[in-house]
C-alpha cells in the first residue's frame, strides 16, 4: 500500500550527545503507540531504548548508527531518522540528513546550545533542512528555556520564535502554554500519558499575553493577511497563524521553539503535532540528483509516483534477519518483484522482500511510493548506492569519497577472532566508504583507514561486541599523501637482452602537478611509436608506481601524466616491458619533480570561557595550529582554526587541563596541505631509519 | 606581475606618502564615511596590501558572522590579484591567509577593556609578530576620550599601528555630519588621540578619498585616490 504522500513525515532528530535525544525518539515511539513499555537509554532492565539497536551504544548511552523507524501520529506515517551526532561519523550523519525532509533539533535547557549543536546545526543548514527545536530537560536544576531561545539567536543565527510558555520550571515544571490555541496544557494524566487542556493559570495570564504578542510579531512577516489582522489588531485564526509558521519553517526563515521533558514525558505531544504542522512532506522538498549520462548535470527529482523508481540506500545493518538495506525513494513506486538498476555497481536486481520497519519488528509490504523509508532484504549493495528503475542512470550523491586521513594497525588476538574480524571488516567497508583496509604488504598487518581516532575506536568496539572480535591495535598513524611542485619532462627506457625474448619499451612523457584530481592520464601519441595496446601498460606502470612515493611511501597525488612520445620493439616489446618503463619512469621523473609530502589538515572548532582564551590560542599556536578567527561573545569564547592532525593526538588532555575542563573542541577533515620542510626532513628521517628497522 | 612589484605600483604607496610615510606605530587612522560606502573594503585592503609586504594582521570586527568578514578578504584579494596579474597568486594567498587572524566581539556593548583583553591574548599566545591591527564597526558616537585613549596606549604598549573605520552617520541625526575644517563631528573630541583621519566622499560615479588629518596638521587635502565602484579597491583617480 502506498501512504498519503501529502501527509507523510521524514523527520530525523538532532542534538549533542546528552541532551535527550535518544529519550526523546524512545518516547515519540511510544506516544504513536508502537510499542508498549518505556525503557531508559541507561536502563534500569536492561532492555534499553528501542532505536538503539546496537549493544554499543546501549553501553555508550549515545546512538551511533541511523534507524528509520515507521510511526503512525494522527494519521501521518512518520519516517523517523535517529541521526548519529558525532562529527567523526560525517559520512554517515549526512547520509541520514540527505534522506530527511525536516528535523527536530534538541537542545538542553540547562547546558543550551553546544559545540555540537552548533555541528548538527551547520549539517542541517547544508542540506536546507526545515527544523523545530526542541528545549528538553525543563525539569533539571537551572533550566531556562528563554536563554536557550536566545543563544539559537545568537549562536546559530536562527529566527526562532517560543511557541509555548512553561508553566513551572525545574521540579515545579507541570506544563506548558500553548501560544496559539491560549490554552495550558498538562501533562499529568494516567502516567503523563495523556493531556489535559484547561485554561491558563491567572498568574501566567499577563506572561502568555506578552509572549504570544512577540509570537505573532514574528511569524506575521510570512503572510500578509495575518500581517494586517495582526497590525489591526484583530482575531487572529489558528489557520492562518499555522499556516505562516509552516511558509517560515520551510523557508528556513523561522524555527518554531517548544519546550518539555522527554523523561518525565512532558511536552513530546505537542511537539509531534507540530512536526506534522509546519514541517514538510516529501513533496514539499526539491530533491535533485546527478545525471551520470551528462556529466553529472543535476536534474530535479519530481515526487510523482507514477515515474521510474529513483532510490538512495542510506543505510545497511546486519540484523537478526539478515542483511537489510534501508532506502529513500525519491520518485517512483517500488514494488516488490520489480527490477532496479545499482548505478555504481551497474548490476541489475530483483526486489525481492520489501519490508516497513517499526521499531524492532517489521512488516512485509508489497510496494512502497515516493518520499517512503523502506527497507530491502538481500541486496548486495553499499551504503549511498543509488537505485533506479526503467533507463535512468542517476546518483543521489556524488562519487567523491573523502580520502582516510588516519590508519591504524589491527591484529587480531587469535585464530577465531581472524575469521571474525575479517567478517566484520568486509561489514564495515560496504556500510561506510570513508572506513578502509587493507593488508600490508610489508608488514603483513591489517590497517584500517578512517576520518579520525574516533571513528576508528567505535569500528574496533563494533568488532568486538557485535563480532566477538578481540583485536590489538597499534598506535595510530597519520596518512600522508606525497604529491610534486614542478612540471617535467622525462624519458626512459627500458632495455633488457638475457636469453629467451628480451624486453624493449621506451617512453617520452610529460609529469605535471595537478590541482584537485589524483590523477590523470593523457596520451599524445601519435604515428604509432607506441602500439595502441600498450598505452594502458604505462598508465597501469604510472599508477603503480604512485601507490607509494619515493619520500615516505606514502601514496603520491594530483599527478598529471602525459605520453609524448616512445619507441618499440617488434619482438621484444610487451605489455610488461611498458608498464615497467612507466613504473621506473614514473620513478625517475618524481625525484626531479620537487616531491613534497602533504599532511592532513583539521578544522578545529574549541569552545570555552573567554579567561581561558590565551590558554586556548596559545594550545594552538603550539600545535602549528593557524587560528582563523575567534569569536567572543561575553563570557564565552570560540576558536576556528586549522591544525595538522598529526599535531592533534592527545589535545583534548591538553585542552582540559588548560581550561579546567571548561572547553571543548570539535574537529572534522580540512585538506591536505604542504608539511612544512623541517618536518618533512624529519618525517623522511624517521621512515628511513623504520624502514632499515624493519629489514 | 611579482609581489614586490604590485606593492611598489599599489595605489596605496600614495596614500602613505600623503601622510608622510604611514600612520606610524603606536598611532591611530580612521577612515571616516556614511554607512554603506565602502569603508570595509577600503580598511580589508589597507590590511591586504600590509599582509602582502609580510607583516602580521589582527582584524577586529563587531558583525554578526566571521563569514562575511573573511569573504571580504577573499574578494579583495581575487580584485587585486586579477587586476595585477599576480604571479603565484595561490601561494601568496596561502602566505597571507597564516599571518591574519579575525577577531570579532558579537555581543553588543562588548567593553574597550575585553577588546583589548581579547587582542592582547591573541598577541600573547599566538600572533606574537602583529604590527597591524584594524577595527571595523567601532562606535565613536558611544565612545568616551578614555576608551580611544585605552586603544592609543595598547597601540604604543604593543608596538602595533591601529586602524579604524568611523561611521559619521550611525545615529540618523539631521546634524552636519563634519565640521568647517573637514573633520567627522563625532571624531571631533579625539583629535588628541587620532593622528590620521581619511574621509571618503560619494562623487558622481566613483568615491573620492581626501585626508583631513595628517598627525600634526588638520587641513583637507584632495587625495588623487578614489574607491573604484566596481571592485572596491582603492585606486589612482
Amino acid at each position: 500500500m502506498s501512504l498519503d504522500i501529502e501527509m507523510m513525515r521524514n523527520i530525523g532528530i538532532s542534538a549533542h550527545i546528552d541532551s535527550g535525544k535518544t529519550t526523546l525518539s524512545e518516547r515519540i515511539l511510544f506516544f504513536c503507540q508502537k510499542i508498549h513499555a518505556i525503557h531508559e537509554v541507561r536502563g534500569k532492565d536492561g532492555v534499553g531504548a528501542t532505536m538503539d539497536s546496537m549493544e554499543l551504544e546501549k553501553e555508550r548511552g549515545i546512538t551511533i548508527a541511523s534507524a528509520a523507524t515507521n510511526v503512525v501520529w494522527k494519521d501521518h506515517p512518520v519516517n523517523i531518522i535517529d541521526t548519529p551526532g558525532h562529527v567523526d561519523f560525517t559520512i554517515e550523519v549526512e547520509r541520514a540528513l540527505r534522506v530527511l525532509d525536516g528535523a527536530v533539533l534538541v537542545l538542553c535547557s540547562v547546558a543550551g546550545v553546544q559545540s555540537q549543536s552548533i555541528t548538527v546545526d551547520r549539517q542541517l543548514k547544508r542540506y536546507g533542512v526545515p527544523r523545530v527545536a526542541f528545549v528538553n530537560k525543563t525539569d533539571r536544576t537551572g533550566a531556562n528555556p528563554y536563554k536557550v531561545r536566545d543563544q539559537l539567536e545568537e549562536k546559530l543565527g536562527l529566527n526562532s520564535v517560543m511557541m509555548q510558555v512553561p508553566i513551572g520550571l525545574e521540579d515545579k515544571h507541570v506544563g506548558v502554554i500553548d501560544l496559539i490555541t491560549m490554552k495550558a496544557l498538562y501533562f499529568d494524566g494516567d502516567e503523563n500519558y495523556a493531556v489535559r487542556e484547561t485554561e491558563i493559570p491567572s498568574e501566567l495570564v499577563d506572561e502568555a499575553a506578552e509572549k504570544r504578542e512577540i509570537m505573532l510579531e514574528a511569524v506575521s512577516m510570512f503572510d500578509d493577511e495575518l500581517m494586517e489582522k495582526v497590525m489591526e489588531g484583530e482575531d487572529v485564526p489558528e489557520e492562518l497563524l499555522n499556516k505562516a509558521i509552516r511558509t517560515g519553517t520551510l523557508a528556513n526563515e523561522l524555527v518554531p521553539v517548544y519546550i518539555g521533558s522527554a523523561y518525565k514525558n512532558k511536552g513530546v505531544q505537542p511537539l509531534l503535532d507540530a512536526v506534522m504542522r509546519y514541517l514538510p512532506s516529501p513533496p514539499d522538498i526539491e530533491n535533485k540528483a546527478l545525471d551520470l549520462d551528462n556529466d553529472e548535470e543535476e536534474v530535479i527529482l519530481p515526487s510523482d509516483p507514477s515515474k521510474p523508481p529513483v532510490a538512495l540506500a542510506f543505510k545497511l545493518e546486519d540484523g537478526q534477519y539478515g542483511q537489510l538495506t534501508y532506502i529513500r525513494i525519491y520518485q517512483g513506486t517500488i514494488k516488490k518483484g520489480a527490477d532496479l538498476f545499482n548505478v555504481r555497481s551497474k548490476r541489475k536486481f530483483k526486489v525481492g522482500r520489501l519490508v516497513r520497519m517499526h521499531s524492532n519488528s517489521m512488516e512485509d509490504i508489497t510496494e512502497a511510493g515516493t518520499g517512503d523509508i523502506v527497507a530491502l532484504f538481500g541486496v548486495d549493495c553499499a551504503s549511498g548506492d543509488t537505485f533506479c528503475g526503467g533507463d535512468l542512470n542517476l546518483s543521489m550523491t556524488s562519487m567523491f569519497v573523502p580520502n582516510p586521513v588516519i590508519s591504524l594497525s589491527v591484529q587480531p588476538k587469535d585464530k577465531a577472532a581472524s575469521d571474525k574480524m575479517a567478517k566484520a571488516l568486509n561489514r564495515f567497508t560496504k556500510e561506510d566508504p570513508t572506513f578502509r583496509t587493507y593488508v600490508d604488504p610489508e608488514t603483513n598487518d591489517t590497517i584500517i583507514q578512517g576520518m579520525g581516532e574516533l571513528h576508528l575506536e567505535v569500528y574496533i568496539e563494533r568488532m568486538r561486541r557485535e563480532y566477538q572480535a578481540e583485536v590489538d591495535t597499534g598506535a595510530p598513524q597519520v596518512a600522508y599523501r606525497e604529491a610534486i611542485s614542478k612540471r617535467v619532462e622525462w624519458e626512459y627506457t627500458h632495455k633488457k637482452q638475457t636469453g629467451g625474448s628480451g624486453q624493449y619499451a621506451k617512453i617520452k612523457g610529460l609529469m605535471e602537478p595537478l590541482k584537485d584530481e589524483n590523477y590523470e592520464f593523457v596520451t599524445k601519441i601519435k604515428g604509432g611509436n607506441i602500439p595502441t595496446e600498450y598505452i594502458p601498460s604505462c598508465d597501469k606502470g604510472f599508477q603503480t608506481a604512485m601507490k607509494k612515493g619515493a619520500l615516505l611511501g606514502f601514496p603520491v597525488v594530483n599527478v598529471k601524466m602525459t605520453v609524448l612520445d616512445g619507441a618499440s620493439h617488434a619482438v621484444d616489446s610487451s605489455d610488461m616491458a611498458f608498464q615497467t618503463a612507466g613504473l621506473m619512469g614514473f620513478r625517475e621523473a618524481y625525484r626531479k619533480a620537487g616531491p613534497i609530502i602533504l599532511e592532513p589538515i583539521m578544522k578545529v572548532v574549541v569552545e570555552g570561557p573567554t579567561e581561558f582564551q590565551g590558554n586556548i590560542f596559545g594550545s594552538i599556536n603550539q600545535r602549528r595550529g593557524m587560528i582563523l578567527a575567534s569569536q567572543e561573545e561575553g563570557v564565552n569564547s570560540t576558536v576556528e582554526a586549522e591544525v595538522p592532525l598529526s599535531e592533534m593526538f592527545g589535545y583534548s588532555t591538553t585542552l582540559r587541563s588548560s581550561t579546567q575542563g571548561k572547553a571543548e573542541f570539535t574537529m572534522e577533515f580540512a585538506k591536505f596541505a604542504k608539511v612544512p620542510q623541517s618536518i618533512g626532513e624529519e618525517l623522511i628521517k624517521k621512515a628511513e631509519e623504520a624502514k632499515k628497522a624493519g629489514k | 606581475m611579482i609581489k614586490k612589484e604590485l606593492i611598489n605600483k599599489s595605489p596605496l604607496r600614495k596614500m602613505d606618502n600623503s601622510i608622510h610615510g604611514g600612520v606610524g606605530i603606536g598611532n591611530i587612522g580612521v577612515i571616516a564615511a556614511r554607512r554603506g560606502i565602502g569603508k570595509t573594503a577600503c580598511l580589508v585592503h589597507i590590511a591586504t596590501d600590509k599582509l602582502m609586504a609580510g607583516k602580521h594582521v589582527i582584524h577586529v570586527s563587531y558583525a554578526k558572522k566571521v563569514d562575511h568578514i573573511i569573504s571580504w578578504y577573499e574578494d579583495i584579494f581575487k580584485e587585486i590579484s586579477l587586476k595585477r596579474d599576480l604571479e603565484k597568486a595561490m601561494d601568496i594567498h596561502d602566505e597571507i591567509v597564516k599571518n591574519r587572524v579575525i577577531m570579532n566581539f558579537s555581543q553588543q556593548g562588548t567593553s574597550v577593556i575585553q577588546v583589548i583583553a581579547g587582542v592582547s591574548a591573541m598577541m600573547d599566545n599566538a600572533q606574537m609578530d602583529t604590527s597591524v591591527i584594524v577595527v571595523d564597526g567601532f562606535d565613536f558616537t558611544k565612545s568616551s576620550v578614555e576608551d580611544v585613549a585605552a586603544f592609543k596606549s595598547f597601540a604604543g604598549n604593543k608596538e602595533v599601528e591601529l586602524w579604524f573605520t568611523d561611521d559619521y552617520h550611525r545615529d540618523d541625526s539631521d546634524g552636519p555630519t563634519l565640521n568647517e575644517k573637514g573633520i567627522p563631528t563625532n571624531l571631533v573630541s579625539f583629535m588628541d588621540q587620532i593622528d590620521v583621519i581619511f574621509t571618503l566622499k560619494a562623487e558622481k560615479d566613483y568615491l573620492h578619498l581626501y585626508l583631513v588629518k595628517d598627525h600634526e596638521t588638520i587641513n583637507t587635502e584632495d587625495l588623487p585616490l578614489k574607491l573604484d565602484p566596481k571592485s572596491l579597491l582603492i585606486a589612482e583617480v
